[in-house]
């Protein structure tokens, strides 16, 4: 294990088309097809792959920076939490964090009024998970209270301008020296291309397949989580996905 | 139901093809059984599942879209003859009955097929309580699963467990309920949603 957290150059480079033993990059589109056929054909609901997305997360968490190689007393981690699927997603990382010795802490600026995000937001709460009322105001801040930051702001869907009070959040968490998990894509980055100025997370956590923003990601680890895709999906899309070690939720790439 | 497949022996087992056949009652013990043939898919294991009774649960449903899609096929009857349970699977699931199971209801068709695994030779693994088994009292002649996964957290009927293994799945209760009801469970290793007792 510890073999496998060693830093590694990223494998992906912004020219190349595929990663190890042909991996497929996806586009956003393609991404978008894929969940939608889980959903409707599959029959899977938001919160099953939602509840395993999030402890493929918080697993990748865990195995890259565990609770022992924080140098902030507790192992405090602050997690942003967007407006959207990929907010829900760091509600369930946040959890499961908690469960695996973290201390937590969550940052939910937008919350849907819906009951998939309700029951989470109630379920980490219920867990002592504290919700910050405001932003820190200063990276300095960030970098002094916690060991880590989860990205969980925009996920594969995102498109276009972003949305106060995320310009803002943005701007300070690139000017933090604490290490970033983005989850599924690096908060602000275009879905494909990526965002050479934007956010420069250490750790990038695809869930399903990565998609083509992976091939811009230059942090240490990249793991692959989301693992639910039947087989018959996975050859419909030519994924080419390496096999996940044993009964493993993660499996990590770089 | 993330848990319960966790508890399986990965591959040492003694069929060339890494069968096992999940056996799911009507109620919510069979369709954590569903969940977990599906998950057992995904770890590239060959589950087929006997469902006889299926369970108008639009959830429940779903978990049988799932494995119906991911090409886990449905046995339309079990076998009577033990033996030909023995010869094609490696090892019998059994989601039949649950803690919630209450006497008379919903009894057959288990009983019939409690009466059947009650003399496989292969190994079952018992999901939450071994079906049959009264939830406190244990069995005296029902089912001997050689596994337990005991969800959330052991029932007194696993006092009376004698197999080889038993795990609990119950990482993900939130703490104020597990010093509610004194649970004081075991510590998990690392990230791991199931622990050996």
């Amino acid at each position: 294990d510890r073999e496998r957290c060693r830093p590694h150059r990223a494998m992906h480079g912004p020219n190349a088309g595929s990663g190890p033993r042909g991996l497929r990059f996806l586009g956003q589109e393609e991404a978008q097809a894929i969940d939608q056929e889980l959903f409707i054909e599959y029959k899977f609901s938001v919160d099953q792959l939602m509840e395993l997305a999030g402890l493929s997360c918080a697993t990748a968490i865990a195995k890259a920076y565990p609770p022992s190689s924080f140098t902030t007393s507790q192992p405090a981690v602050l997690v942003v939490c967007g407006p959207g699927n990929n907010g829900g997603d760091g509600l369930v990382c946040a959890r499961h964090l908690k469960m695996f010795g973290y201390q937590p802490t969550v940052y939910y600026p937008k919350r849907p009024n819906k009951p998939l995000f309700e029951g989470l937001t109630t379920q980490c709460q219920k867990m002592d998970i504290p919700f910050l009322p405001e932003f820190p105001a200063e990276a300095a801040l960030i970098d002094e209270l916690y060991g880590l930051v989860v990205d969980a702001i925009f996920g594969f869907s995102f498109k276009g301008a972003v949305r106060e009070p995320f310009g803002s959040i943005l701007s300070t968490l690139e000017r933090i020296t604490v290490p970033i998990a983005s989850i599924d894509i690096p908060s602000g980055w275009d879905v494909e291309k990526g965002k050479a100025d934007g956010l420069q997370p250490d750790m990038l956590i695809s869930l399903t397949a990565p998609k083509k923003a992976a091939m811009h990601f230059a942090g240490r680890y990249h793991f692959l989580g989301g693992r639910f895709v039947p087989a018959a999906l996975q050859e419909k899309y030519t994924l080419n996905l390496p096999p996940y070690p044993e009964t493993d939720c993660v499996l990590q790439l770089t | 139901p993330v848990s319960s497949r966790q508890a399986f022996p990965l591959p040492s087992l003694p069929r060339k093809q890494p069968t096992v056949l999940v056996v799911c009652g009507p109620a919510q013990n069979g369709a954590i059984g569903l969940v977990c043939a599906r998950h057992l898919r995904i770890f590239d294991y060959e589950p087929t599942i006997f469902y006889p009774k299926r369970s108008p649960d639009p959830l429940y449903r779903d978990f049988t879209t799932q494995c119906e899609k991911m090409d886990i096929p449905f046995l339309s009857y079990l076998p009577t003859e033990v033996q030909l349970i023995n010869d094609a699977y490696n090892a019998v699931v059994d989601a039949v009955l649950g803690a919630e199971a209450e006497a008379g209801e919903g009894r057959e068709p288990c009983a019939a097929i409690l009466a059947t695994l009650k003399h496989v030779r292969i190994p079952i693994v018992s999901l939450d309580v071994p079906s049959g088994w009264d939830v406190e009292a244990g069995s005296s002649g029902g089912i001997s699963p050689d596994v337990l996964v005991s969800l959330s957290a052991p029932k007194q009927c696993a006092r009376r467990f004698l197999g080889r293994q038993h795990f609990v799945a119950g990482r993900f209760l939130p703490y104020d309920v597990q010093k509610k009801f004194e649970l004081n469970p075991p510590k998990y290793p690392g990230t791991e949603c199931v622990v050996a007792l």
